[in-house]
């Protein structure tokens, strides 16, 4: 059995994008071109109806041994035996989630911002969505969170992150070279003519990258910095990435560097630079 | 003091109590709340510090606070000159909760006392950059003047070094302070119980800023009521008006109508009453 952190290539169903052709027979063509995680995402469908097209899903996938997700609904992923369910930021909170499925099932969460995937990352999800990297049919009313979300994400989120909306092959290489290592793809896979060769190219642009990519951080990326009075090494470029790799990104505190205080809206424009002194600060009890 | 007004007004915003109630050091934030709900203030205080990079934990005080109507007086305790103190405070706006700022630069480490020069200096730079400021401050009028003309909103005179529960060591300078005072008076700093509470409103504050004296108190809940109750005491003795002090006894019933007749004053009393008594 897969475990999260091996896949790298999740495809989404969405039945729209093909009208003459069954979910099934998309659906395995990706798989078979390289989607190694699958998730039903149906709005339309009444719930007998979707516990029945995840049954079957559920069926394609063990046969072809890759990871199935249920979006929305975790009763369907249960009732479907599915390896877990995908949630938006105004579905159930993780933790209800993961009341009902488990301290085993997968819970991913779609994030579109660093704020939402450091929460998501805290409340024990397993994975994250990470985007719309580009416009998307799919989601039409939501802006990009374009690429400069992905280089924050790569470098503060540690649970994997699948870089998604609008990725196809044409743009793939852009999005890995932004810092993904994992992409997401719904339109260019399964309304493409051929989903099995749009796995395919964007599979082989995945694994081109990862064979290209130096195995860790060089440390002359790293900035020497002061932190709260403490010395530190660290990755990131701007004041929020330091934020994220404290946990601080989505708390209420409020950030200083060299004496002068960094609005928080200008945290991922703010650089942070060897012997830059940072402070953190947050109300605490007094008189 | 202000005209009896009823309301206690600070920097044009109407406040609900005249009590200031400090967050720290309570036994834990259940009672912090309580406490605060048994109080009644209006105006709660604060410190900024570094966040704890080792702890996952949000242990932010407002985290406990959030569902309330309150108006947030962040202090620049910490702050050893008026540059800290500046620096403090523009944090603490940052954090979007207001623009009041407690003035609180203590440089001595045992009496905790605060600097004047730095605390007027501190004063100063704040209200040009447009704060509400509230010094902490010693009790001394001619420096409670000073901060006034500078643009505080309120002075907050100390009865005492923080924390120390020793009470209103100056009465006199206290008087003083709230008679000269254009701006409300807040004394603030080492009462010990509601007695020390009821004094202060007696000698003219506006209100009062505890914190020790209720976090600390074996019943916080309880003494933040009784700070309360002595507050509201102590400014309507005063509205009412004291006596003057006698040095001798007036009787508060009339001798008029008595049973018997008055003793000699000029004997002093003694054995008068067995002259008159006719006793054997």
């Amino acid at each position: 059995m897969r475990t999260i952190h091996e896949c790298k290539l999740y495809v989404v169903s969405g039945e729209n994008y093909h009208p003459d052709r069954g979910l099934l027979e998309v659906m395995e063509a990706a798989i078979r071109g390289g989607a190694d995680i699958v998730q039903l995402r149906d709005k339309a469908s009444p719930k007998r109806e979707l516990l029945r097209k995840a049954r079957a899903m559920r069926e394609l996938t063990r046969r072809l041994g890759t990871l199935f997700i249920v979006n929305d609904h975790p009763d369907i992923a249960l009732a479907a035996e599915a390896d877990g369910v995908h949630l938006g930021q105004d579905d159930l909170p993780v933790a209800s989630a993961r009341q009902m499925l488990g301290p085993d099932r997968l819970i991913g969460v779609s994030t579109h911002a660093l704020p939402q995937a450091i929460a998501a990352e805290r409340a024990g999800a397993d994975y994250i969505g990470a985007g719309p990297v580009y416009p998307t049919g799919t989601k039409p009313d939501r802006p990009a969170a374009t690429l400069s979300y992905i280089s924050e994400a790569a470098r503060a989120v540690r649970i994997p992150f699948f870089a998604i909306g609008g990725i196809h092959p044409g743009n793939a290489e852009d999005v890995l070279a932004a810092g993904a290592s994992r992409l997401c793809a719904v339109s260019a896979v399964v309304g493409s003519p051929d989903p099995e060769e749009a796995c395919r190219r964007l599979r082989g642009y995945i694994d081109r990258r990862q064979a290209s990519r130096p195995p860790s951080p060089s440390a002359a990326a790293r900035a020497r910095l002061t932190v709260n009075g403490r010395a530190v090494e660290t990755p990131a470029a701007t004041l929020l990435e330091l934020a994220a790799e404290y946990r601080l990104a989505d708390r209420r505190v409020v950030a200083e560097r060299n004496g002068e205080v960094v609005p928080r809206a200008s945290w991922p424009d703010v650089p942070v630079r060897e012997g830059d002194r940072i402070e953190f600060v947050h109300f605490v009890g007094g008189g | 003091m202000q005209a009896s007004t009823n309301r206690l007004v600070v920097g044009g915003k109407p406040l609900r109590s005249r009590l200031f109630l400090g967050t720290g050091r309570y036994p834990s934030p259940t009672v912090m709340r309580q406490a605060l709900d048994a109080s009644g203030a209006h105006v709660i205080t604060f410190a900024i510090r570094r966040v704890n990079l080792d702890g996952v934990e949000d242990d932010s005080v407002l985290r406990h606070l959030a569902d309330r109507d309150l108006v947030f007086l962040p202090n620049t305790s910490g702050a050893a000159d008026a540059e800290e103190a500046v620096r403090i405070a523009r944090l603490a706006r940052e954090a979007g909760l207001g623009d009041w700022i407690k003035v609180e630069i203590s440089a001595h480490p045992r009496s905790l006392m605060p600097d004047p020069l730095e605390t007027l200096r501190a004063t100063e730079r704040l209200v040009a950059e447009g704060f509400v400021a509230l010094p902490y401050t010693s009790d001394d009028p001619m420096l409670c003047k000073r901060l006034e003309e500078a643009g505080a909103a309120a002075v907050m005179p100390g009865g005492s070094p923080i924390g120390t529960g020793l009470g209103l060591l100056n009465p006199y300078n206290l008087g003083w302070i709230a008679e000269e005072a254009k701006v409300p008076v807040i004394i603030d700093a080492g009462l010990g119980s509601a007695a020390d509470a009821a004094q202060a409103m007696e000698l003219g504050a506006d209100g009062i800023l505890v914190n020790t004296p209720v976090a600390r108190a074996r019943d916080p809940v309880a003494m933040a009521r009784a700070m309360m109750l002595a507050i509201e005491a102590g400014r309507l003795s005063r509205l009412a008006g004291r006596i003057p002090r006698k040095r001798y006894a007036t009787a508060s019933s009339a001798p008029e109508g008595r049973l018997f007749a008055a003793p000699d004053a000029a004997a002093g009393g003694r054995h008068a009453g067995a002259v008159e008594g006719g006793g054997r």
